[in-house]
């Protein structure tokens, strides 16, 4: 590892799916991901790769498919709305067994959305928002060196499900800079038989993706297990004797590590459960929770509750009848002033749980 | 842990005088963050970025409670109220004269730095944003070391390309740092 | 005397209607690309509509989703510049739906073939009424037939020759034995312009749908030859091979 040097999020993440072998990206610009596609468009043509400016979200997305299908790294980059556009050919990807990686750059809000950075695509882009019946992986790194390094293994576990893989930052960390440090260009590359060079090879992978409602059902089932039992990850902090246990992913979750470190100074029993993966959401860190615990707060970037039900469904690993506190935070990412606010609202029981 | 705000209109250098501040903690082997403004405000001429400086991992990049605030213009000043009690709030007196009423605070230091005036005097007329970073460097120099600093904004010019102002920017460095020096004594 | 050709390997029985172009056509391609020894380094992706039914060919290939066949496609081409790259698309799906994409790959000089399967109507879902529906022709969305004095078929191979510097347009019609023959020539033409890497290539194949017409085959050729090609004359536009 080179010493590490301040640099934006966007372009950190770009540099870290080079040196993890992309060889395509296909992209439309669009704000606040777009350093993402600038940085890449001198690169890609350094590096002898293909970079395309694409006509449109859909253009992009369907580019990507198709270079996916002949086992090529692929990527693309978009934020909110433009994501949005990409849904029916990332489903056409879950479908047809395609492994790529589609990094969401979150703005906040509906619609156009807004500058700001938000977490309101989580539901979307953890349910997949095409023609349904699968899931993506979806990455929600807190930091430009958690995502470099989530980018540069990214296509490896988009590779082994054969599966879209989705990075999902946000304004903040897209545009932000602190240190980071890069690994070396990979060179090894597997090859697949699945992969459609123009021999006839992929025919097989093909009808696969074509085959009857009962195999490609049953396929994309074992697939979806399999993501469910090995991709979960988490961080937790001071969980072990928490009474209230924060939830939170990407940027927001750090204000709630000031905020357990603040309260346990006060002697408060906080503690924080980081999901690395908001998809597959990291349920196992429910479960090793012990009985101690008195109830969550989802810390969300939203403005209806989304994470909250996925914090809700965990909890039934823990005991029954756990109340959950959501703490919206809207587009702005949540001060520990704010959290300490709503934590002590909880404990007086002045706040109400939504589930 | 230090927490920093750079405020002022676009085209003034704070977004660069924050990099270079990052750069300088790095330099010192510490942990820094940057973020920007974001926003259609960007737009409207107005630029601020919030930088945090720590021996650890920083933890929200975002503003919580500033130690110090350069306000290079009075709308910048809306700021103030975010500063913590006996922090320090660094005023550009081209644009700062008077304080309003309104944002003015007892519980903090005021300093009012001529920061085109010095960058013109040393012959690097648009070297302010240098100058800034000297300012800076000065306050914390219980945290950063004058040359080790140095080093650190020249390689961060460097880094862009523009490694052959260095003599002009060593200068402004160093006016800024001395100049604050002396406010400090 | 007859000459006894044999179908090209890789072609199978396909699941088109009585009276189809589609299969004719898939034969030309399949015949070009098996003479110029293509079979094995060819890639067939497939638009949404009747030209799913091209599954049954036994080479490489996408199901694209609905009109980005051409995006799909162009992507591809430039990670794989040695291979055969032809996008089969309906007039629904290369010219409503995907008519951004379509037309971006042509501007872009995208080096691959697109050839369209024009029968002036949305087959696979039943016969609706496509931007190439004739003025007055009845569909299930224009039951009181396209209005004349609306908009006018869209001639989209006119408009790429004209604008996009393309290394070969033509329109072609799988009316009689000659003009497949043509069409043939048409898509060896393409075929080799692109493996030369001379840009754009695109065919537009005037083919009969007796289902949705309502006719038999043999009107519904009849209607090809005759009404058809009062919008949709055949003929080269661009052709720099």
């Amino acid at each position: 590892m080179a010493k590490k040097k301040m640099m934006k999020g966007n372009m950190a993440i770009a540099e870290a799916a080079l040196r993890g072998g992309m060889d395509i990206y296909a992209g439309y610009p669009i704000t606040p991901s777009t350093e993402v596609m600038e940085y890449l468009s001198g690169r890609m043509i350094d590096l002898g790769r293909v970079f395309i400016q694409a006509e449109s979200e859909l253009a992009a997305i369907n580019m990507v498919f198709g270079a996916g299908m002949m086992g090529k790294r692929a990527m693309t980059a978009s934020s909110g709305p433009g994501m949005a556009l990409k849904q029916e050919g990332m489903s056409y990807m879950a479908r047809n067994n395609t492994p790529a990686v589609i990094l969401n750059v979150t703005r906040w809000g509906t619609g156009l959305g807004s500058l700001n950075a938000g977490q309101t695509d989580y539901l979307r882009d953890t349910r997949g928002g095409g023609e349904g019946g699968y899931r993506n992986i979806v990455f929600a790194p807190n930091s430009i060196q958690e995502a470099v390094d989530i980018t540069y293994d990214s296509f490896e576990v988009a590779e082994k499900y054969q599966n879209p893989v989705v990075i999902m930052t946000c304004a903040n960390l897209g545009q932000m800079e602190e240190p980071c440090s890069f690994p070396e260009f990979k060179t090894e590359r597997p090859t697949f038989d699945w992969a459609m060079d123009g021999t006839g090879r992929g025919i097989a992978a093909r009808q696969r993706g074509e085959g009857s409602i009962e195999v490609v059902g049953q396929h994309t089932l074992d697939k979806v297990n399999a993501m469910i039992e090995n991709e979960q990850r988490w961080e937790t902090f001071e969980v072990e004797d928490a009474e209230y246990v924060f939830v939170a992913f990407g940027l927001p979750s750090r204000a709630c590590k000031d905020t357990v470190k603040a309260l346990r100074a006060k002697g408060e029993k906080v503690g924080l459960i980081r999901p690395i993966t908001i998809w597959p959401f990291p349920v196992k860190a429910f479960a090793k929770l012990g009985s101690q615990v008195k109830g969550f707060i989802s810390v969300e970037g939203t403005n209806v509750g989304q994470m909250v039900e996925d914090v809700a469904l965990a909890t039934k690993k823990v005991k029954t009848n756990l109340p959950c506190y959501l703490l919206n935070h809207g587009g702005n990412l949540p001060t520990v002033k704010q959290i300490t606010a709503f934590y002590e609202g909880v404990k007086a029981g002045n706040i109400k749980e939504v589930f | 842990m230090k927490e920093m705000v750079f405020s002022g209109f676009g085209g003034q250098g704070v977004l660069t005088a924050g990099l270079i501040i990052a750069d300088v903690a790095l330099a010192h082997d510490m942990y820094a963050t940057w973020i920007p403004s974001y926003g259609a405000e960007m737009r409207g001429g107005k630029a601020n970025c919030v930088v945090k400086v720590d021996n650890e991992q920083v933890g929200t990049p975002s503003l919580e409670e500033a130690d110090i605030l350069m306000a290079m213009n009075i709308p910048s000043l809306e700021f103030a109220e975010r500063v913590k009690a006996g922090g320090t709030i660094l005023c550009d007196s081209d644009f700062v004269a008077d304080i309003p009423e309104h944002r003015t605070r007892n519980d903090v230091e005021y300093y009012f730095i001529p920061f085109n005036q010095i960058a013109r005097e040393i012959g690097n007329a648009r070297g302010s944003n240098v100058v800034a970073a000297g300012v800076v460097t000065a306050l914390l120099s219980d945290m950063f070391d004058k040359d080790t600093a140095k080093d650190a904004m020249l390689g961060f010019f460097e880094d862009k390309g523009k490694g052959k102002f260095a003599e002009g920017n060593t200068k402004a460095f160093y006016a800024g740092y001395d100049y604050m020096k002396s406010l400090l004594k | 005397m007859a000459k006894n050709i044999k179908a090209p390997e890789a072609l199978k029985p396909h699941r088109f209607c009585p009276g189809c172009g589609h299969g004719v056509i898939a034969r030309v391609i399949m015949e070009v690309i098996e003479s110029r020894g293509l079979t094995n380094n060819f890639i067939l992706n497939r638009g949404v509509g009747c030209c799913c039914n091209l599954r049954s060919i036994e080479v490489d290939g996408l199901q694209c989703s609905h009109g980005r066949s051409c995006a799909s496609t162009r992507a591809m081409k430039l990670l794989a510049p040695d291979t055969c790259f032809v996008t089969y698309q309906g007039d629904g799906d290369a010219y409503v739906i995907g008519l951004q994409e379509t037309l971006n790959a042509a501007y872009a000089k995208s080096n691959i073939t697109l050839i369209t399967v024009n029968n002036s109507n949305f087959g696979m879902t039943g016969g609706q009424m496509a931007w190439t529906t004739l003025p007055g022709q009845i569909t299930t969305t224009s039951p009181y037939g396209r209005p004349v004095d609306g908009p006018l078929p869209i001639q989209i191979p006119e408009m790429i020759a004209n604008s996009f510097d393309p290394a070969f347009v033509a329109r072609a019609s799988v009316q009689s034995p000659a003009e497949i023959n043509k069409l043939k020539k048409y898509v060896e033409k393409a075929i080799d312009a692109q493996m030369a890497g001379k840009g754009f290539t695109m065919i537009e194949v005037l083919a009969p749908c007796p289902t949705n017409w309502g006719l038999t085959p043999e009107k519904a050729i009849e209607h090809v030859a005759t009404d058809m090609q009062k919008y949709y004359p055949l003929g080269v536009f661009a052709d720099r091979t």
